[in-house]
């Protein structure tokens, strides 16, 4: 049986100038794929493509096995689109609205009210049903447009940037709703947001420039923590080599803050580091997960240090410096040790 | 799916208040033009009448009327497509299961629809008449298809201008240029020795005067037809393109 979404080698090019090279990508029934990638790097671009809007310059896209370029009708029906701005019509009530864009997709007549209705329970947009649209603050228009993408039930959806302009609150509906949209369909979503992709994607494509610099699947949120880094305060100073000499840890840089920066050894569950830093007699008082393992992914990718604000922006919430250990890519701070490097670190 | 997109204009239409003020501002000027040919008439000898009431009103009110949707029908096409990508929803009909050749086929439906109602004013003021004068129904039908044919016409240039620009504005301008080129074409045969018919052919006011005398004619009717499935052609062409773009 064929993929939901079988992308190959598309390109696209905006007088001469490459927007987008060679892409290509497959999605299953249940995969939800994160598109990361600086301003600029074509996400847009590749969803416009992958939603109909934009005619490829070359390459081939399948939806449920339909050439979208020679049968779109066949294989829109099977997608919902969500853009960077909501598509609205101001002069629209929501219930009007969604009803249209039922229509627009081709529900059948004696369903469309019932899919308005589902739709609207699902987005939390029952109170808001005789609204005009003109009249909707910034994160419900958000909502019903995330409505429109699914009024339909498609099997495959495309989110650009559903998050954007909501609150923490929505913020976190949203990503329900993607979870639980995922149980039966496909669904693509760029974002800016690292830890956001880390908390609802199964795999990531990572753009700059308009090429694919990374492709893969993401561990499970459950999972990011067995191994790590780990933000760590302690009352008490703990000499280095008592802590390297830890099972759990692989290797610790001491903060501008105070705070050390260890790296859990490979293997090793953030629990163990807790037991041995309380069994220390050090006084635990912060054990906080540090950078995702998709943070270190995205910078490795990008060639982009660590550390800096340009990892804050980036949602990274990185604040100190970065750790030697294995695996972890160049750019790292001085000031880092580990079982094989360690001394001379001016740590606590 | 071409009447739900239609529809969709045409409440999108009458929601707004564009489409209120063209209508209202249309009814007010045909209404004066309607009196002042009343007056006009009325005001004349018999021996000094060289045509019938009903010629005057269809050469000066339906005359009239077809000017008015020239100016009408390019500031509400400029929405339908122009405005559209200006507003961001044409990525909702992009990524919807709809063909171009529905969605032209329904934009123009609602567009054209909206237009009749203007052009339904100048017999709705010709019925105030009745049982007052005898006029000529025939002649009346006539100039009502000819004006109906040539607002076909302008609504087909005024969608495909609309097609160019993500900008309303310059969609605007680029069909009011275009139809103005029609509307004076006919002057640049002028310019040749002889006079070529190919540019009087090619003016749609020469066709609509046809209609207006009462002389409904399959070359006339072509002419209008002919036009407007070139135009819409054209839109289609122009939405098809903006995907390569």
């Amino acid at each position: 049986m064929s993929s939901l979404l079988e992308v190959t080698g598309i390109t696209r090019c905006y007088g001469g100038t490459p927007a987008l090279s060679e892409v290509s990508l497959s999605l299953e029934r249940g995969g939800v794929l994160g598109l990361l990638g600086p301003n600029g790097a074509g996400k847009t671009t590749c969803l416009q493509i992958l939603s109909g809007n934009l005619a490829p310059s070359a390459g081939r896209i399948e939806v449920c096995g339909i050439d979208l370029e020679r049968h779109p009708i066949k294989a829109k029906r099977h997608l919902g689109y969500l853009p960077e701005r909501p598509p609205l019509y101001p002069e629209m009530r929501v219930d009007e609205y969604l009803t249209l864009c039922a229509r627009l997709h081709r529900v059948p007549a004696r369903q469309v009210s019932s899919a308005v209705s589902r739709v609207k329970a699902r987005c939390g947009l029952q109170e808001v049903g005789r609204r005009l649209l003109a009249k909707l603050s910034r994160g419900y228009r958000q909502r019903v447009g995330l409505a429109q993408a699914i009024v339909h039930e498609p099997d495959l959806v495309i989110l650009d940037e559903p998050t954007e302009g909501l609150d923490p609150e929505q913020i976190r509906e949203v990503r329900l709703l993607i979870r639980e949209l995922a149980a039966h369909c496909g669904v693509i979503l760029s974002s800016h947001i690292l830890p956001e992709v880390q908390a609802v994607c199964t795999q990531v494509l990572i753009l700059r420039s308009g090429r694919a610099v990374h492709q893969g699947p993401l561990a499970p949120q459950r999972e990011l923590h067995r191994s790590g880094v780990f933000r760590v305060r302690l009352e008490r100073p703990a000499p280095q080599e008592a802590l390297l000499g830890l099972p759990a840890v692989a290797s610790v840089l001491a903060a501008e803050d105070g705070t050390l920066r260890i790296d859990l050894a490979p293997g090793q569950p953030p629990s163990a580091l807790a037991r041995a830093l309380v069994e220390g007699g050090w006084g635990l008082r912060e054990l906080t997960a540090e950078r995702t393992d998709l943070e270190r992914i995205y910078f490795e990718t990008l060639g982009l240090a660590l550390e800096g604000p340009d990892a804050e922006t980036q949602g990274a919430g990185h604040q100190g410096g970065a750790v030697a250990a294995p695996g972890v890519p160049p750019g790292a701070a001085p000031g880092a040790a580990s079982r094989s490097s360690a001394g001379g670190a001016p740590w606590s | 799916m071409v009447l739900t997109l239609a529809a969709r204009e045409w409440r999108a239409g009458l929601l707004t208040p564009l489409a209120w003020v063209l209508l209202a501002a249309s009814q007010a000027v045909l209404g004066w033009t309607f009196l002042q040919v009343l007056e006009r008439y009325a005001g004349l000898e018999a021996a000094k009448r060289t045509v019938g009431l009903t010629l005057e009103l269809s050469l000066n009110l339906w005359g009239f009327a077809a000017a008015l949707t020239l100016l009408a029908a390019p500031l509400l096409a400029a929405r339908m497509f122009a405005g559209e990508r200006e507003q961001g929803s044409a990525s909702l009909l992009g990524a919807a299961p709809v063909s171009i050749l529905e969605l032209v086929a329904g934009k123009y439906l609602g567009l054209t629809g909206l237009l009749t109602l203007v052009c339904l004013l100048p017999p709705l003021l010709g019925l105030t008449l009745v049982g007052a004068t005898e006029l000529d129904p025939g002649l009346l039908a006539a100039a009502t298809l000819g004006l109906w044919l040539s607002t076909l016409l302008f609504a087909a240039v005024g969608l495909f201008a609309s097609t160019l620009s993500a900008q309303p504005g310059v969609a605007l301008v680029v069909a009011y240029a275009i139809l103005l080129g029609f509307s004076v074409v006919g002057e640049a045969g002028r310019l040749f020795e002889p006079a070529s018919t190919l540019f009087d052919w090619l003016s749609w006011n020469g066709h609509l005067l046809w209609f207006l005398i009462g002389a409904v004619r399959l070359s006339d009717i072509a002419y209008f037809l002919l036009f407007s499935v070139l135009f819409l052609a054209l839109t289609h062409r122009g939405l098809a393109n903006r995907r390569l773009r």
